[in-house]
């Protein structure tokens, strides 16, 4: 985490972040962006900004706690149509197609999710993170 | 002699008795087949989305009302009391929501601001985050026989619609073996005085059997037959199966084509809801109307269905199920029914043809006619109900306008949510809900400059070679063909423009300088652009498929603009949301399938051009502030001689796609601009849509170049113009004369206008 937040912290504006290429990364850096529990736990964190989200969130990531990945996907789309700039929404989603085994949709969601202007520094950071697992 | 004649009198009995004892088993058996075949035949219901209100989501209180009144909710001007009420003032709306799924009846008071929802709260002034409407039923795939049902179980209907139902039609349910020889002899008596059928005497489980052989005559024989097949369902089933059988079985309205079995169905029919939230006169009128469903309906004959109400009251009152203060007070109710949502197979005819394309690559046409299943769709019924409303009224203003020769004018309309591909609505006629010819599926016709945007993005994406002001060729054009034919494209102004920048060769729409642009990319390059947007048809090797010639359905040419509007982002288009069982379980659920198709700077690059069709293009006219909250783009088509009239815009997420021609391919007066873009316009007035807020790609940089040249120019200079390019792709060069008027690129001043004018032009 501390090696995750030196390298970002080294960057000065929130617009960096989206600049960043994960694929320049030292190799330990790398190493841990890869440990894929480790993500979902960070992911897991990242709240959303409107109550409505939050509570949705709360719903999908119980869903998928019980590994009932279809009905989480379809309750987090379900917070999309209600919130198209909730980032938490679109990390979620990444990481769950990516246990689904959809690498490309993954990395797609992601990438959606980076378009995101009300993004964090923090939120863009793990969204760079996924949408480079296609690579 | 004496034995003979016994014999003869044994034999005789014997084969009536055989000739009997088939008879009762055919019986058995049909009636077996009948009530375990067709009663549990449900056709699967298609249903709206269910509008989801959200704490900061975005609905205007005049889209929340549309809903509430397609949706049959009734306004009041004192507080919402009763479930299907609600209540309007300037910026709140209290809504006494019917309740759907695990949402329960309730009122919700919500507040509204900016075309938001501000906050919801309860009745006791908790907040809460997140309500939803129950659906809207928007059609079903019935069978040959078009009987509709819901099928319910015991649990799901009230202890007192049973007890009500019981006291009004067979008291003695529970203690009969199907048939009761009192109510036999009673009828007996009446009938034979009057020399005809005058009253039935029939029990719950008669009624049953009389419903599964589907005859209406009214003859002692079907009696007695009728009386067999009762006793022959008490013997095979439980008491509590014939009443749950006679429950979704009944016969309680008829709409249109449409049969309408069952008090699950009943109630969602006449009231909009679940029969488990129905108020007491409310079960009164359905039970009410058993006694004659054409004589006592509410929708005909709504004074002989109250005075039967109120008898059915009455009944009950006197069986101690309610009290005399609660008679009278359910009494004084009015009937309150809903209008039916739909009167033939579906209120959506163009849109349902859509699902049930979109359900066949998953299921057979049994499964659907008889399973009972549950389609949730993406329709959006306000957003229908705009796009209707906009193509019907355009017709009528373009015929004030051009006279009787638009008379026949035909046209589609299909509106998608550009972010996920869902289809929210469709229309494929000018008269909507008259199930035809869907044009909006089958209507292919020549798109016109719809195609010029896929090749410029084809141009595009080689970056190194193709910016926004790179020069293009205008000038005549002569193509020569097989044999001594040569074909010469020509311009919509008859004009040519010798060397245009490529931003002006589409925001203009020229022909010339596209069919080269083109032939130069090649016809590999072009598919290759045309396949990523999911266009699954190959292109022809003739250039003027390059300016229109090419053939698209309205359904198949949105789909490739949704990629676009997307930021380059692909999803197949779906009108389906989820497929649930009868028993609210997911059988099919269609998940978001985003794949990102191109890089988001040269959609960046393509959407700036499309976005001046509304500064300068074919729809200009709109004010700064809307252009800037609605995020514009879209591109108008006319093909050859005026026979095909398109427009494709987004704004917000939704894209919508117009086609309006004649079915006989005639020529028009209209042009995509006067045509198809009218719509467009009036649909989005009434949408009113609100967009988010999409990060710029990094790489892309503004500068200032001369709308004729290209070249590098400055804000000061004339004719300039400020363009994104993609960073390392700019011009480079400087002429002379412009040196004076371009500001120094690194004064802070200038850097500082800049940034401003970026940030104007990136929203």
């Amino acid at each position: 985490m501390s090696l995750i937040m030196g390298c970002a912290s080294s960057s000065k504006k929130e617009t960096d972040f989206y600049d960043l290429e994960v694929e320049k990364f030292s190799s330990s850096v790398k190493s841990l962006l890869t440990d894929l529990e480790f993500l979902k736990k960070e992911i897991l964190k990242v709240n959303a900004n409107k109550p409505s989200i939050q509570r949705i969130l709360i719903e999908a990531d119980n869903l998928w706690m019980k590994k009932d990945l279809k009905q989480a996907s379809s309750t987090l789309e379900r917070g999309l149509r209600i919130a198209k700039d909730e980032s938490s929404l679109y990390l979620r989603l990444a990481h769950l197609r990516l246990e689904q085994g959809l690498v490309k949709e993954s990395s797609a969601f992601a990438e959606r999710g980076l378009l995101n202007k009300g993004a964090s520094s923090w939120e863009l950071l793990l969204l760079k993170i996924y949408s480079a697992q296609k690579n | 002699m004496k034995l003979s004649l016994r014999l003869i009198l044994f034999s005789s009995l014997t084969i009536l008795l055989v000739i009997c004892i088939a008879y009762v088993s055919i019986l058995d058996s049909r009636v077996i087949n009948k009530l375990e075949g067709v009663l549990w035949t449900v056709p699967a219901k298609v249903y709206a989305r269910p509008l989801e209100l959200a704490e900061g989501g975005n609905i205007n209180i005049g889209q929340l009302k549309k809903e509430l009144e397609i949706l049959s909710y009734e306004q009041t001007k004192k507080m919402p009391d009763n479930p299907g009420e609600f209540s309007l003032n300037q910026n709140s709306a209290s809504i006494f929501i019917r309740g759907f799924k695990s949402q329960e009846p309730g009122f919700y008071k919500l507040q509204f601001e900016k075309g938001r929802i501000k906050s919801i709260k309860r009745q006791d002034g908790i907040s809460i985050d997140l309500i939803q409407l129950e659906p809207l039923s928007i059609g079903g795939m019935f069978p040959s026989h078009l009987q509709d049902r819901i099928l319910l179980n015991l649990s799901q209907v009230p202890t007192d619609f049973q007890e009500m139902l019981l006291i009004v039609e067979d008291k003695n349910f529970y203690n009969h073996r199907g048939i009761s020889l009192k109510s036999i002899t009673r009828a007996f008596i009446r009938n034979t005085r009057a020399l005809g059928i005058e009253e039935g005497g029939s029990t719950i489980t008669q009624q049953l059997a009389k419903s599964l052989f589907f005859s209406p005559e009214q003859t002692i024989r079907r009696k007695i037959k009728e009386a067999i097949a009762a006793l022959l369902i008490e013997i095979h089933y439980t008491k509590e199966e014939i009443l749950l059988a006679y429950i979704n079985d009944v016969f309680v309205a008829q709409a249109g084509r449409r049969a309408i079995h069952g008090f699950g169905l009943a109630s969602q029919f006449f009231f909009g809801t679940d029969l488990k939230n129905l108020t007491l006169d409310q079960k009164a009128l359905l039970v009410g109307m058993l006694k004659g469903p054409s004589l006592y309906s509410p929708k005909k004959n709504p004074d002989r269905a109250r005075a039967r109400r109120d008898l059915v009251l009455t009944l009950v009152k006197n069986d101690s199920l309610i009290s005399e203060e609660e008679y009278l007070e359910l009494k004084d109710r009015p009937l309150k029914i809903i209008p039916p949502t739909f009167k033939s197979l579906s209120k959506y005819p163009a849109f349902n043809d859509i699902v049930t394309l979109d359900l066949r690559k998953n299921f057979d046409d049994s499964d659907l006619r008889t399973k009972g299943l549950r389609i949730i769709t993406n329709l959006d019924p306000v957003v229908q109900d705009y796009l209707e409303e906009s193509i019907r009224k355009t017709k009528a203003k373009l015929e004030k306008r051009y006279g009787s020769q638009l008379n026949e004018l035909e046209g589609a309309g299909i509106v998608v949510d550009s972010f996920s591909g869902e289809v929210v609505a469709a229309v494929g006629s000018t008269k909507p809900n008259i199930y035809g010819f869907n044009r909006a599926i089958n209507a292919v016709r020549p798109i016109g400059s719809l195609i010029k945007p896929f090749i410029y993005l084809s141009a595009l994406q080689q970056y190194g070679k193709y910016n926004l002001s790179t020069l293009l060729d205008d000038s005549k054009l002569s193509v020569p063909l097989s044999g001594d034919n040569v074909w010469e494209p020509n311009n919509f102004d008859k004009k040519f423009h010798g060397d245009v920048p490529l931003h002006l060769a589409l925001s203009e729409s020229y022909n010339v300088a596209t069919t080269r642009l083109g032939m130069e990319l090649g016809y590999s390059a072009v598919q290759e652009t045309f396949t990523k947007l999911g266009i699954k048809k190959r292109i022809s090797n003739y250039p003027s498929i390059f300016v229109g010639s090419f053939e698209m359905s309205p359904l198949q040419a949105i789909q490739a603009y949704q990629t676009i509007a997307s930021e380059g982002f692909f999803s197949p288009l779906n009108s389906i949301r989820s497929v649930e069982s009868s028993e609210d379980v997911l059988s099919l659920s269609y998940p978001y399938k985003v794949e990102q198709r191109f890089r988001s700077e040269p959609i960046y690059l393509l959407k700036f051009v499309l976005k001046q069709t509304f500064i300068s293009g074919t729809a200009r006219g709109y004010p700064l502030k809307v252009l800037e909250k609605w995020k514009v783009g879209g591109k108008t088509g006319t093909s050859d001689e005026q026979r095909d009239s398109w427009f494709v815009g987004y704004a917000g997420n939704y894209l919508m796609l117009v086609w309006l021609g004649f079915d006989d391919n005639r020529k028009s007066p209209l042009t995509g601009r006067s045509g198809a873009l009218q719509v467009w316009k009036s649909f989005m007035s009434k949408l009113d849509p609100l967009s988010y807020e999409v990060r710029r790609p990094s790489r892309i940089k503004y500068e200032w170049v001369d709308v004729k040249d290209g070249l590098l120019s400055g804000q000061k200079c004339k004719g300039s113009i400020f363009i994104p390019f993609i960073e390392g792709t700019e011009p480079e060069i400087i002429p002379q004369n412009r040196k004076k008027c371009r500001i120094n690129k690194e004064s802070y001043t200038s850097k500082v206008i800049n940034k401003i004018k970026e940030a104007i032009e990136a929203k």
